[in-house]
């Protein structure tokens, strides 16, 4: 085959944009730190990244959703072990009540720490957490119980507050206000109050029991939320390990491997560099240099 | 013999060298010339004298009477000429695809870190999760109203930026009257081929080879073949013509295949050379089918060209920029694709948030405003009002996020509008599959197609280009016959000069 300057020329420009463009490419990877810079580069790649950064939004927010649940159980928890302590004291009390021997003025006093109990025991019902009523269902915006100690309309028919853990798995973040402050929880305090404040002796006794109801029910309720706790514990667990697994298969999909991107683009140089040097002697050399 | 047989025989030779010696120079001063092919004089033994006839004179057979310029003939293969034009015309349509999608590509930016659909949604379902959780919070609602804000604007972006790129294609597709883009350049190549054809019609009948106007118009007729594939056949422009004269070229349409179309297609002939510049054909096209303003035809002269059988830019270009009635309308399919996931979202969307509450209690408001992907928004109402967006199932339940979670359904769930078991996502990740497979194609396609063109390329510079190697050992070869010409002629005049000055001196 016949050749001439010019098609040592083309075919010398020809591999040298090619070289460039495999640079480039390699450089690319380098920046960007990953394999592919649009989706034409590999179509398959591409299109599992796409479900794969979907997969990983999911995770992280059904973590942070579980966290959310964590932060409502958490302060339920808090608040209804508080609530049991002062209970526990209203059963203390009623037992030192109940046993006669206590003066108008004693028992005066007794009520008066009975009243502070019960006031106590009505802020943890009304307890707001993240400006949310945490004891009244998902009607977070209105406090269980009024200024005048009435529950509030819904109280009693309260819905359960539902997070989505998992696609379509959903937990139960909140207790039922009802279940712990309903009834006649804070009738029975203030009755047993006014029993003491009229030194109504005899009648004292009941409470004890009353009481200890109470307690009963903050007690289930509490274990019904150690349940769910564990439930969200071993539920968190997963969703980090998810969230790893995603993260760890997205970037074993689409993130670059150095060594071998540096490999390839040193690699890539050496054959740039030697091209360039061969076209520089190839390019220079006629036979007009050699004519006198 | 004549006496002075010599001295012509020799001044011949001299002329003939100095042909050859200015024909090289003509080479390389061409070197670098686009579309040159170099030329050689073809030289050619006179005739013998004597030749044979009745009144010959008496001699012991023939006598070489010299050299003389025969013909001066361009190095050119016709054959690898056909091959490279068709390979043009293959690599032109598959690069031209290529930047089409390419762009189109670069708008859907989805990749990592890219802003594409698919994250917006990602980020827009995360905000509805969010609120789910925290249903009176302001700021989550904020959050909800902007990243439905951020869907709307993405798809609004996606959709006037492919109708601007579409408005770009037509541009270089051209006007309805053919006077600029591609169907312009055609129509300008076309004349000018055609004048070409004149005026070597003009120059042939006298015996001559116009080498570089044949040069001129196989650059043209080069880049005619970028647009369409064409097939061109040539025919003798006078019985006078040398035989090895290329003539007249006569261009015809050719499909994909390489074959001509029944009844052929022809673009230019012989007979157009007698025709004005605004009396010939060319090609014009109609625009302005449906609503997305598709081509509805392309003519040459009155014939309807076949556009979806050729080949070439202008096939790519209209294919991205979509055909009535066509299968490939990349553009037009993309954005009536977006608009279906547009208006199904939408509908699903405002359905269900239509049945929710908001903070301030009302109920039967949509979220969205718009029907398609060029139109929707964040119903303004909400905008003003975050409290309206209906995160409740019940009226007065202000705190319940049901109706959230049940909206962040729209978007991984089945809608099924899009097919079956095809949610937003998944339709919105198969268009971006689609499209990355078809540009992947395209631009592997245009790859190996601009390889095998630079290999018909290098076949063809094998044969016509210049090389100064070449030129230059010619220059000597030439300078070195010149110069024994020029002593062979000084031989000669010694001769005369023994027979003139010398001789008859007898009896001096």
């Amino acid at each position: 085959m016949r050749i001439t300057q010019g098609m040592m020329t083309n075919n010398m420009l020809n591999n040298l944009t090619k070289s460039f463009n495999s640079m480039n490419k390699y450089m690319d990877q380098l920046n960007t730190g990953m394999k592919i810079t649009k989706p034409s580069d590999d179509p398959f790649i591409a299109i599992k990244g796409l479900g794969y950064r979907s997969q990983l939004v999911q995770a992280e927010q059904y973590s942070s959703n579980a966290a959310e649940v964590h932060q409502w159980m958490d302060n339920s928890d808090g608040a209804l072990d508080h609530a049991t302590q002062g209970l526990q004291r209203l059963k203390e009390l009623a037992t030192l009540a109940s046993n006669g021997t206590n003066s108008k003025d004693e028992l005066e006093n007794i009520a008066k720490e009975v009243d502070q109990i019960k006031e106590d025991l009505m802020s943890i019902a009304n307890l707001k957490v993240n400006d949310k009523y945490i004891f009244n269902g998902t009607n977070t915006t209105v406090p269980p119980f009024g200024s005048d100690g009435q529950p509030s309309a819904g109280f009693a028919d309260q819905k359960p507050v539902k997070v989505p853990i998992s696609p379509g798995v959903e937990l139960t973040a909140n207790v039922n206000g009802q279940t712990v402050f309903g009834g006649d929880f804070f009738a029975n305090i203030d009755n047993f109050s006014q029993a003491l404040k009229s030194s109504d002796s005899a009648n004292i006794d009941q409470y004890i029991s009353k009481i200890d109801t109470n307690i009963e029910s903050v007690v289930n309720a509490r274990a019904d939320l150690g349940a769910r706790m564990n439930r969200l514990d071993l539920v968190e667990n997963r969703l980090s390990q998810q969230e790893l697994t995603a993260k760890d298969i997205m970037s074993k999909n689409e993130n670059v491997d150095y060594e071998k991107a540096i490999t390839d683009l040193l690699t890539q140089e050496t054959m740039h560099r030697a091209a360039l040097s061969a076209g520089a002697r190839i390019m220079q050399p006629s036979l007009v240099d050699f004519l006198r | 013999m004549s006496t002075f047989h010599g001295l012509e025989m020799a001044k011949q030779a001299l002329f003939t060298q100095q042909m050859g010696l200015y024909t090289t120079g003509h080479n390389i001063s061409n070197v670098n010339t686009e579309g040159y092919s170099r030329q050689r004089v073809n030289f050619e033994t006179l005739s013998p004298y004597p030749s044979a006839s009745r009144n010959r004179p008496q001699m012991p057979g023939q006598i070489g009477q010299g050299v003389k310029a025969g013909t001066v003939q361009r190095m050119r293969d016709s054959f690898l000429d056909t091959q490279y034009r068709s390979q043009t015309s293959r690599a032109s349509y598959w690069s031209t695809k290529t930047d089409a999608l390419s762009r189109m590509e670069s708008v859907m930016n989805e990749i990592s870190g890219g802003d594409g659909l698919n994250k917006v949604l990602d980020d827009f379902w995360k905000s509805l999760q969010s609120l789910s959780t925290n249903a009176t919070n302001s700021g989550a609602r904020d959050v909800v109203a902007n990243k439905g804000l951020a869907v709307a604007e993405t798809f609004k972006y996606l959709s006037t930026s492919l109708e601007g790129i579409r408005t770009d294609l037509k541009t270089q597709i051209g006007d309805a009257d053919g006077t600029s883009g591609k169907l312009g350049d055609a129509n300008s190549l076309l004349r000018q081929i055609n004048s070409l054809n004149k005026q070597i019609s003009e120059i042939e009948p006298h015996g001559y080879l116009p080498n570089d106007l044949y040069d001129q118009r196989d650059v043209l007729i080069d880049q005619l073949s970028q647009i369409v594939n064409i097939k061109v056949t040539y025919e003798k422009s006078s019985n006078s013509s040398l035989d090895i004269a290329d003539g007249i070229a006569n261009i015809e349409l050719e499909d994909a295949t390489g074959n001509s179309f029944n009844p052929a297609f022809s673009l230019l002939t012989k007979g157009d050379m007698t025709k004005a510049d605004s009396e010939l054909k060319k090609f014009t096209i109609a625009y302005g089918d449906g609503e997305n303003n598709s081509i509805s035809e392309i003519k040459f002269g009155d014939t309807v060209v076949p556009i979806d059988k050729v080949d070439g830019s202008l096939k790519a270009l209209s294919e991205n920029y979509g055909i009535k009635n066509g299968d490939k309308n990349y553009y037009t399919k993309m954005l009536s694709d977006l608009d279906k996931m547009a208006s199904e979202f939408i509908k699903a969307f405002n359905e269900i948030h239509s049945s929710g509450y908001g903070l301030d209690g009302t109920t039967g408001r949509n979220f969205f405003t718009g029907t398609k992907a060029s139109d929707i928004n964040v119903s303004s109402e909400i905008l003003q009002n975050t409290d309206a967006i209906a995160a409740s199932l019940e009226a007065n339940n202000k705190g319940d996020g049901q109706n959230m979670l049940k909206l962040s359904d729209v978007i991984t769930e089945p809608i099924s509008g899009l097919g079956t078991n095809t949610s937003v996502k998944t339709y919105y990740q198969k268009l971006i599959g689609e499209l990355a497979v078809n540009t992947q194609e395209a631009g592997r396609n245009a790859k190996n197609t601009a390889l095998q063109q630079a290999n018909v390329q290098n076949d063809r510079l094998s044969v016509s280009a210049v090389s100064l190697d070449e030129e230059m050992t010619n220059l000597l070869k030439f300078q070195h016959a010149y110069n024994a010409s020029a002593r062979s002629m000084t031989a000669m005049d010694e001769l005369l000069d023994k027979i003139i000055n010398s001789m008859g001196l007898v009896g001096r």
